[in-house]
């Protein structure tokens, strides 16, 4: 299953910490027409390199879905970014 | 008494084992079959496959000698088996250039070689890979979870 939803953390200089909660499910749903668009020359570019488009469409599924449980949390004195992906 | 608390008595008889050895027979005589083969279940049994890559790197010492950075980074390792996977489709030519800029480098690898079930074996050794670096103000930790 792909990421649905990602947290962002970040710390300002008055130390404050804002989290957004983005859901990502709204992006893939805004980046589907364009994908439907696009597959067609992404088939013919990957045909050109020799690469079977099913398998690389495959694979960059399986990539995108096994972003799930990515956790960058970065901190220092004057900063904080967290990154989570559920 | 069966056959082999007489097996064990008679070998304590002729010498050819100490009596603790005898004892600890016996107590795993009494325990019966079915601890000895869930010990031996947990023994031989199958390590539950790591989820995921951390690495975790705690300064104590921040810029100007004061605060302190932590980074904290867990990356799924189906993350990491799916990036070999897409190694795999990388083009030919393009793994000859890659081969012949390493080669360059002095890296002497054949790209082309690699298949994916060796990428995933490499992947899945990665469970027992542990890296620690200690400083005197920075510990760098790698490590699978």
């Amino acid at each position: 299953m792909i990421p649905w939803m990602m947290v962002v953390g970040i710390r300002n200089r008055k130390h404050r910490v804002f989290r957004v909660w983005v859901p990502i499910f709204l992006l893939w749903l805004l980046l589907l027409p364009l994908v439907l668009v696009l597959l067609p020359l992404a088939f013919i570019a990957l045909a050109v390199m020799r690469v079977n488009p099913f398998r690389a469409i495959r694979t960059g599924w399986q990539l995108l879905a096994s972003l799930r449980g990515t956790h960058i949390e970065v901190q220092d004195e004057n900063a904080f970014v967290l990154v989570h992906i559920y | 008494m069966n056959e082999d608390r007489r097996q064990i008595l008679e070998m304590l008889s002729t010498g050819k084992i100490t009596t603790d050895e005898a004892e600890r027979l016996l107590a795993a005589m009494e325990k019966g079959p079915a601890a000895s083969t869930a010990g031996e279940a947990s023994d031989t049994g199958t390590k539950t496959p790591p989820k995921y890559l951390r690495v975790v790197v705690q300064d104590e010492q921040g810029k100007n000698g004061r605060g302190h950075t932590q980074v904290n980074v867990r990356v799924p390792m189906q993350l990491l088996r799916a990036g070999v996977k897409l190694a795999g489709l990388i083009p030919a030519p393009a793994l000859a250039h890659a081969n012949e800029a390493m080669h360059e480098q002095g890296i002497q690898l054949d790209l082309s070689q690699l298949k994916p079930e060796n990428l995933e074996e490499l992947v899945n050794q990665l469970s027992d890979l542990t890296v620690d670096v200690d400083d005197d103000h920075t510990k760098v930790r790698v490590f699978c979870e």
